[in-house]
């Protein structure tokens, strides 16, 4: 983990913070722009591939992995963050896919990086009718889904729309979440992998954001887009409990984004506070001290909630991806998991419902509910934290402290988006509340037994 | 004593309403984005109305008009747009506190802006010349003039052609930006002989109180935005209205929207409704923010606009820490036996 965690900062250090600014205002002038570079040298330093499963050459991580890896890049530049982070997002749901996706796009990836032309993932659920009803399951069965995916002979066909999907313009694989019967989102949810080279995939636009604008987000259109049944990640109809064990898993590192925005927004101002001459003198305000005490309270307790969280999302989930059967799957040679009849196995549905099972019996719902629970609450209390603490760094500085207004300003524009995204902080703690103070057990894994939409039980 | 009847009041404000409706809101988010031109027209559509000089008599080309009243109308204008709101406030400031001699020379359509010398910023006089710089002189890229002013000292009014004057755009204001601001560069520039008009000590009175009605302005604009988006777009099958997590956070801005500017003359006055007031606004814009979710995030609404402009409300002409320490040691002078 220190190891990761140094790669982060080496990164952070050598290759984002003197580049945040000038990155922001290319993106703030032209939202298409995307910078390449930067994510190669991510690349380099292993950022792409922290939750990569080790059979398919990554370093396996989870939760805990990701949390570290985003509060070091977003003390830097939380946008830039966000192109790792929303890489990793787009990766999640291939991971509850067990080993099918080992030999497919996940080597794929790695092999695009060793060849140094690394490709990016994202995931793309929310919808221009639905954002925060497709973050719940409840408000799912309400909620007014435009998208829709149609079964054909060997596979799907999808069409609608998707917003604000993070990556979205520049990822090569998406992970989309879509209803084989929109009358019945929260029943057929499914989530389904499509390559972005795809006929009919298109990007209508991509958006001017406030902030975080490193990461493009984009308007997604779905033209009778074909997905072969290989591609649907995990069952039919699985998407929505998917949809809730993704969002288990990324509240906790998108509360990591807040937590090192607002680290970052306080070593600037400290920094500012001790060497700039402009500053002299104001270090001897009591004001000024107290706000710079609160504010290492703030980020400190942040911390504390985020690797609460991810040390609880790890724990639940981490039985099944490093079970017994899992890890020796992954001795078995890639050459070997690559022939034909071996990966028609992991692509069936009889392996489909043996990675269900799995799950099952090395959690349960009410574990997989505390989980999701604990990193909704890491997700708001950061996310408030952030804005907080940049708001009052800000005010500290005044508008005429130099460079480092530019760059306190960015940062309290990029803290908005954390109260936003991964649901609204006002979602996030109704979670809280069902899960933790109504104790209420929250639909997260997939169902035993499940009716696929021809009506043949799987 | 002001000669403005309240019918001529009324129509004054009625005249502000509109202006911002009509002309400034639909321009708001070009003139953010930098376009010059709609500044430039916006600006010109100001002098002719005579906002810009509301507050000089009569015999200057101004309306005449008591400082409530004018702060009424930068209130108004703030719904379309803070940062010409800003720019009018700026140039009232400046113009109040320039001698009466040099007002006829400056032109009517012309803007002149207001600098405060404060917190943050560094300039000294030396045998009679100006030396230093302010970093973010809200207003004052473009302008045809400034009018520097420290707390307890004349304030000095410089026209931009003066020699030893560099005005550097910058670049990086986030927030406001219909008042472009300059970095100001003093490079052993002549004190102007002129001295400035005895209304000039309260220009920046003015300005804290002018403050606080731009970011109630503002602040206004976020919650009727908010409010209109949350009666319109539907999640888990009802407006969002019907959610307490919406409507708790629009009922809050409201209330927080109640109180009344106060008659701002005093200098007390003026620092607590600024506090208050900038104060109430980034909490009100930013749930304006949170109420649209991701689409608030994005240019489109504008709503990320209000946003950025209220943080910088909280922040001029002091931020609100300043202005804290600044209010109790005025008290504490008052008390004082």
């Amino acid at each position: 983990m220190e190891s990761l965690r140094a790669h982060a900062r080496d990164f952070a250090d050598g290759e984002v913070r003197s580049r945040a600014l000038e990155i922001d205002r290319r993106c703030g002038d032209d939202p298409r722009y995307f910078d390449w570079d930067l994510v190669r040298a991510g690349a380099a330093h292993g950022l792409l591939r922290f939750l990569t499963p080790a059979p398919a050459g990554g370093a396996g991580g989870l939760a805990m992995q990701a949390s570290v890896v985003m509060e070091e890049l977003s003390a830097a530049c939380p946008g830039i963050a966000l192109i790792f982070g929303a890489h990793a997002l787009g990766m999640a749901p291939l991971l509850l896919g067990g080993a099918a996706h080992w030999e497919g796009v996940l080597s794929g990836l790695v092999a695009s990086e060793r060849a140094e032309s690394p490709e990016l993932m994202a995931c793309a659920i929310t919808e221009p009718e639905a954002g925060t009803d497709v973050e719940d399951p409840d408000l799912l069965r309400r909620a007014r889904i435009s998208t829709r995916a149609r079964r054909v002979r060997g596979g799907f066909r999808l069409t609608g729309t998707k917003r604000f999907i993070s990556n979205g313009s520049v990822a090569r694989w998406l992970t989309v979440m879509m209803p084989t019967d929109p009358r019945r989102p929260a029943d057929t949810l499914t989530c389904f992998l499509v390559d972005a080279r795809s006929e009919g995939f298109g990007v209508s636009r991509v958006e001017h954001k406030m902030g975080q604008r490193a990461c493009p987000a984009a308007e997604l259109t779905f033209e009778e887009v074909f997905v072969p049944d290989r591609y649907v990640v995990g069952r039919e109809g699985d998407g929505a409990p998917e949809t809730m064990i993704v969002l288990a898993c990324s509240r906790a590192p998108v509360g990591a984004i807040a937590t090192g925005i607002a680290r970052g927004a306080y070593e600037r101002v400290l920094q500012w506070l001790e060497r700039d001459p402009a500053a002299r003198g104001l270090l001897e305000h009591q004001h000024v001290q107290l706000e710079l005490a609160w504010m290492q309270e703030e980020i400190h307790l942040a911390r504390q909630a985020y690797m609460d969280a991810a040390t609880e999302v790890d724990a639940t989930l981490g039985g099944a991806l490093s079970h017994p059967a899992v890890r020796a799957l992954g001795l078995v040679p890639a050459s070997v998991r690559r022939r034909h009849a071996v990966r028609a196995w992991l692509e069936s549905d009889l392996a489909r419902e043996a990675t269900v099972r799995l799950l099952h019996r090395t959690t349960d719902e009410r574990a997989m509910t505390r989980a999701l629970s604990l990193s909704s609450l890491a997700k708001a209390h950061c996310a408030d934290v952030a804005m907080r603490v940049t708001g009052a760094a800000l005010e500290l500085a005044g508008l005429h402290a130099g460079l480092i207004r530019g760059e306190l300003e960015k940062l309290w524009r990029d803290a908005k988006l954390t109260q936003i995204y991964e649901g609204t902080n006002q979602l996030n703690r109704l979670e809280v509340y069902r899960g933790l103070s109504h104790r209420e057990t929250i639909r997260c894994l997939p169902p035993l037994d499940r009716v696929a939409s021809d009506g043949a039980k799987v | 004593m002001s000669a403005v009847t309240p019918t001529e009041r009324a129509h004054l404000l009625d005249t502000a309403r509109q202006f911002a409706r009509r002309e400034l809101a639909p321009r708001a988010a070009a003139m953010d984005a930098g376009d010059h031109t709609a500044l430039e027209d916006c600006w010109a559509q100001v002098a002719a109305l005579g906002l810009s000089h509301a507050l000089l008599g009569e015999e200057h080309g101004g309306a005449d008009l008591d400082v409530p009243d004018f702060l009424a109308i930068v209130e108004e204008l703030a719904l379309g747009d803070g940062g010409i709101a800003l720019s009018v406030l700026l140039s009232a400031a400046a113009l109040r506190a320039i001698a009466p001699d040099q007002l006829q020379t400056i032109q009517a359509d012309g803007r002149w802006v207001l600098v405060p010398v404060e917190y943050g910023t560094d300039v000294t006089i030396r045998n009679g010349r100006l030396e230093g710089r302010i970093a973010c002189a809200l207003g004052a890229y473009g302008a045809d003039g400034l009018v520097l002013a420290a707390e307890g000292q004349l304030p000095i009014a410089i026209p931009a052609s003066a020699p030893g004057l560099a005005l550097d755009r910058d670049e990086a204001q986030m927030g406001l930006r219909a008042a472009p601001a300059a970095s100001v560069t003093l490079a052993s520039l002549m004190v102007p002989a002129e001295p400035s008009a005895p209304a000039g000590a309260d220009a920046l009175v003015l300005l804290w109180a002018g403050t606080a009605a731009i970011a109630r302005g503002i602040a206004r604009r976020a919650r009727d935005q908010a409010f209109e988006y949350a009666c319109a777009r539907h999640q888990g099958g009802v407006p969002i209205i019907d959610h307490d997590a919406v409507s708790d956070m629009l009922a809050a801005m409201g209330a927080k929207l109640t109180l009344p500017l106060p008659a701002a003359t005093d200098f007390a006055n003026a620092l607590a409704a600024k506090i208050a007031y900038t104060d109430a606004a980034v909490e009100i814009t930013t749930d304006a923010v949170q109420v649209f979710g991701g689409t608030g995030y994005m240019r489109e609404t504008g709503v990320e606009k209000l946003m950025r402009d209220a943080k910088y409300c909280q922040l001029f002409p002091q931020p609100n820490w300043v202005a804290r320490n600044r209010l109790i040691a005025l008290e504490r002078e008052r008390a004082a036996p």
